[in-house]
């Protein structure tokens, strides 16, 4: 399944918004590029998640992956 | 004299946090005793595809008691120390605000919440920083990091806005603690639930993995909630305090 959809500025744009703690957790635990954000920033319990990490960038209703 | 002392932009997408330089500065004040701090707070600014945030648009602020005359030194340094250790391409700013001597505590207010609902320019944030007699300044980069500095300061100010930094280090997960515990065993103030219901020294909470507290009415307060058909309270997680 493609988690992603490309936003006006062509970056690509997590598609389950900002609380798909299921699906943000598996894409993390399979990406290489996963790194822990610092201890302030974490908002999901489940630590390897996209929404933990340091190259998620928050957008008002979702996030982009800097990395994708 | 009660200063506010708030930083932004100092990282990059690879390496720092806006927290730990802000505790590096909290050091400087205390290794030199030029004065005391109080507990560091995150403040979430506005996520807008037009502003050039890392990842979530916080800037950090703490409160110090300091000396007076120590207050340029203070800047001086702290200048110096964003200037030297800031991550590569960012754009830190600072800002420092001598309580009493503030013009208009209410329109810094007012800009902190603005700041949380559109896209605000660094000339805006130096105007009004002047009208009130702030100091405010930049130190690499293009400098935009002053927008949340001043911001840092406003939502410090309302009593009602942030995370602190950090976790409370009690007992373990599980362990069930009294409030007049947690209070005399931490920096807590108060002990409060979700819904505004503000619990009594008697009553118990069993602690989660991740004990955080947030800034509410000007008190270091540590969040509870009660699931549905249980008696007894529990920590908030991450995701319920994501949005304080």
């Amino acid at each position: 399944m493609d988690y992603w959809i490309k936003n006006e500025r062509g970056q690509s744009q997590f598609k389950g918004g900002r609380q798909d703690w299921v699906e943000a957790a598996d894409i993390a635990g399979s990406c290489p590029e996963f790194l822990l954000d610092h201890e302030d920033e974490l908002v999901a319990e489940e630590e390897t998640s996209c929404y933990n990490c340091r190259f998620r960038r928050w957008t008002e209703r979702t996030f982009i992956c800097v990395k994708c | 004299m009660k200063i506010y002392v708030a930083i932004d932009d100092t990282d990059n997408i690879n390496e720092g946090a806006t927290g730990d330089s802000a505790n590096q500065i909290i050091k400087l004040i205390e290794k030199n005793h030029w004065g005391s701090c109080q507990g560091l707070t995150r403040h979430q600014l506005l996520l807008h595809p037009d502003i050039p945030y890392t990842s979530h648009n916080s800037s950090m602020c703490f409160i110090a008691d300091i000396e007076a005359g120590y207050l340029e030194l203070l800047i001086e340094e702290a200048s110096g120390f964003l200037e030297r250790e800031s991550a590569p391409g960012s754009d830190p700013g600072l800002c420092v605000a001598v309580e009493e001597q503030v013009k208009n505590l209410a329109s810094l207010i007012h800009f902190g919440y603005e700041t949380k609902n559109r896209v605000i320019t660094k000339e805006e944030a130096y105007e009004l920083a002047g009208k009130l007699g702030v100091h405010l300044s930049e130190h690499g980069g293009t400098g935009l990091g002053v927008i949340g500095a001043l911001a840092g300061v406003g939502l410090r100010m309302t009593n009602n806005d942030g995370r602190f930094q950090g976790k409370l280090k009690l007992k373990m997960p599980g362990a069930i603690i009294s409030v007049a515990e947690i209070i005399s065993s931490s920096p807590t103030e108060s002990v409060q639930s979700l819904t505004g219901h503000v619990l009594g020294e008697n009553e118990e909470v069993r602690l989660g993995e991740k004990l955080k507290t947030v800034l509410l009415n000007g008190k270091r307060t540590f969040l509870v909630y009660r699931q549905e058909g249980r008696s007894e309270w529990e920590t908030c997680t991450n995701a319920q305090l994501k949005d304080y």
